[in-house]
């Protein structure tokens, strides 16, 4: 495996997202990431995995959850257990069940995409800002990637480079390579639109 | 030297099949290219019911989807029951209700018998799908329960039985303790009647697990949902979910034991999560901390 060769793969990548998508510059490093994640596990059908997290935008599969199960979610996850210490103290579920359709989808399920929508919060452990913000930023993201998502090349051209990056051995990086390597594509294309622009 | 007429006439004369045996390999030849897709669709549907026996759901809709693909070709091509009949039963295991429905209606059109059903059992189900998306949750609660006692077809009763459990549990929620306890005893009688008839089906287990989560049943709702994992669930997050509902019932299980009866189900819980390939006990191996 040559990383070199990866990095020029997801350079590829910015190429592909850049043509179907050239003004939604924040869904690159979800898109990206996502495929990688798939990749790993040699999982092509990206149609239905990056936009299946829609499905638990559904309400009724996540609303659904009992108090006890939702309590037990907060309260086993370290990092949110210090977030909202003070209404699991309280046990003030009311205020737990609002931010739970968002945190579970992102730290229950891990879900690849919404991960890296919310990288930046999810690195300054911004939990409470996922929450108020989850609902808008993952309805603008579905409206944004809809152009593109209707387009059968679009999902064609994103499974090929899945399949490339498998057969370059992506597997063999650890997830936190993968990133580095996806963000410093996606920020390749960004300093020269920069330059450009 | 002889002249090309000649040569063809002569040719003629001397093989004077070989033109009409000619015609026929051209034509056999046309129609093999015709059958291939409807043979092709037929061989993908079966390797997705195999796969799907296997509980190997993702493999298995990749195949429903060559066999929709394939059945397509040949429904556009030479439109038959047979083809349309194909592409239902696809378009239904991909969860394509509407689509499913107009091919089901298509197929009983051209002669066959039990597509009529189907249709109509798909049509329901898209029916209360919308009245579900109005707002409407009563009627649509009716004619899930409805599709679940009469319907036939399999991937028409797994979709009710998932809105209708959903759609119970979200009710429970808003009810007082008694009321609670009866609507969720009834919606368990309901997941069991459908275990019954379908056991080895790993989503009706992750259901009755839910529902067993919903009424403090977290012993019977830890078997049910490693049952659920052991048979096999139609996605990754629903197999997530899963694992974390066997976490969930596990410590709320082990919390209420103590002694040697909490040490046997550590010990129990340990062998699944090595089985499994988990981290440890808490640590499904999707979880990337």
């Amino acid at each position: 495996m040559s990383k070199k060769d990866i990095e020029n793969a997801l350079d590829r990548g910015v190429e592909i997202l850049e043509e179907f998508l050239p003004l939604q510059t924040t869904l690159y490093f979800p898109i990206l990431y996502s495929a990688c994640v798939w990749a790993v596990r040699r999982v092509f059908d990206y149609r239905e995995r990056i936009l299946s997290w829609q499905v638990w935008l559904d309400p009724e599969a996540v609303l659904t959850k009992p108090d006890e199960f939702i309590l037990h979610f907060f309260s086993t996850d370290e990092a949110l257990r210090k977030v909202y210490a003070s209404e699991l103290a309280c046990r003030d579920v009311k205020a737990l069940r609002a931010a739970f359709p968002a945190l579970y989808p992102v730290r229950g399920l891990e879900d690849a995409f919404l991960k890296a929508l919310f990288k930046k919060e999810l690195a300054a452990g911004d939990y409470r800002r996922i929450a108020a913000e989850f609902a808008t930023r993952a309805a603008k993201a579905r409206d944004d990637i809809r152009p593109a998502a209707a387009n059968a090349r679009f999902w064609t051209a994103l499974e090929n480079l899945g399949a490339e990056l498998a057969a370059l051995g992506i597997h063999l990086l650890s997830d936190e390579d993968v990133e580095k390597a996806v963000v410093r594509a996606v920020k390749k294309k960004a300093g020269r639109g920069a330059q450009g622009g | 030297m002889m002249t090309g007429a000649g040569t063809h006439g002569e040719w003629r004369r001397r093989w004077p099949g070989l033109a009409v045996t000619a015609a026929l390999i051209l034509a056999l030849v046309l129609s093999a290219a015709c059958l291939t897709h409807l043979r092709n669709a037929k061989a993908a549907y079966s390797e997705a019911q195999e796969l799907s026996r296997q509980y190997r759901t993702e493999q298995a809709a990749a195949a429903y989807k060559r066999a929709l693909a394939e059945a397509a070709l040949e429904a556009a091509k030479k439109p038959s029951a047979q083809a349309f009949m194909l592409k239902g039963l696809a378009e239904a295991n991909l969860g394509l209700w509407p689509e499913a429905e107009t091919s089901f209606v298509k197929a009983a059109g051209l002669g066959f018998g039990e597509g009529e059903a189907w249709a109509s059992d798909a049509s329901l189900l898209g029916l209360a799908v919308s009245f579900q998306e109005l707002g409407f949750r009563e009627p649509s609660l009716r004619v899930y329960e409805s599709l679940l006692g009469k319907s036939s077809f399999r991937p028409v009763r797994l979709a009710a039985a998932e809105r209708y459990a959903d759609l119970t549990l979200a009710r429970a929620l808003a009810l007082a303790d008694a009321e609670r306890a009866r609507a969720l005893a009834d919606l368990v009688r309901t997941i069991e009647r459908l275990e019954a008839a379908d056991f080895a089906c790993g989503y009706y287990h992750y259901l009755h697990s839910q529902a067993e989560g919903h009424r403090g049943g977290f012993r019977r709702g830890y078997e049910e949902a490693v049952m659920a994992r052991e048979l096999g669930l139609p996605s990754e997050k629903v197999l997530r979910d899963n694992d974390n509902q066997v976490i969930f019932c596990y410590d709320r299980q082990a919390a209420a034991l103590g002694g040697a009866e909490r040490a046997a189900l550590e010990a129990a819980h340990a062998a699944w999560a090595k089985k499994w390939g988990w981290k440890d006990a808490r640590t499904p191996g999707w979880k990337t901390e």
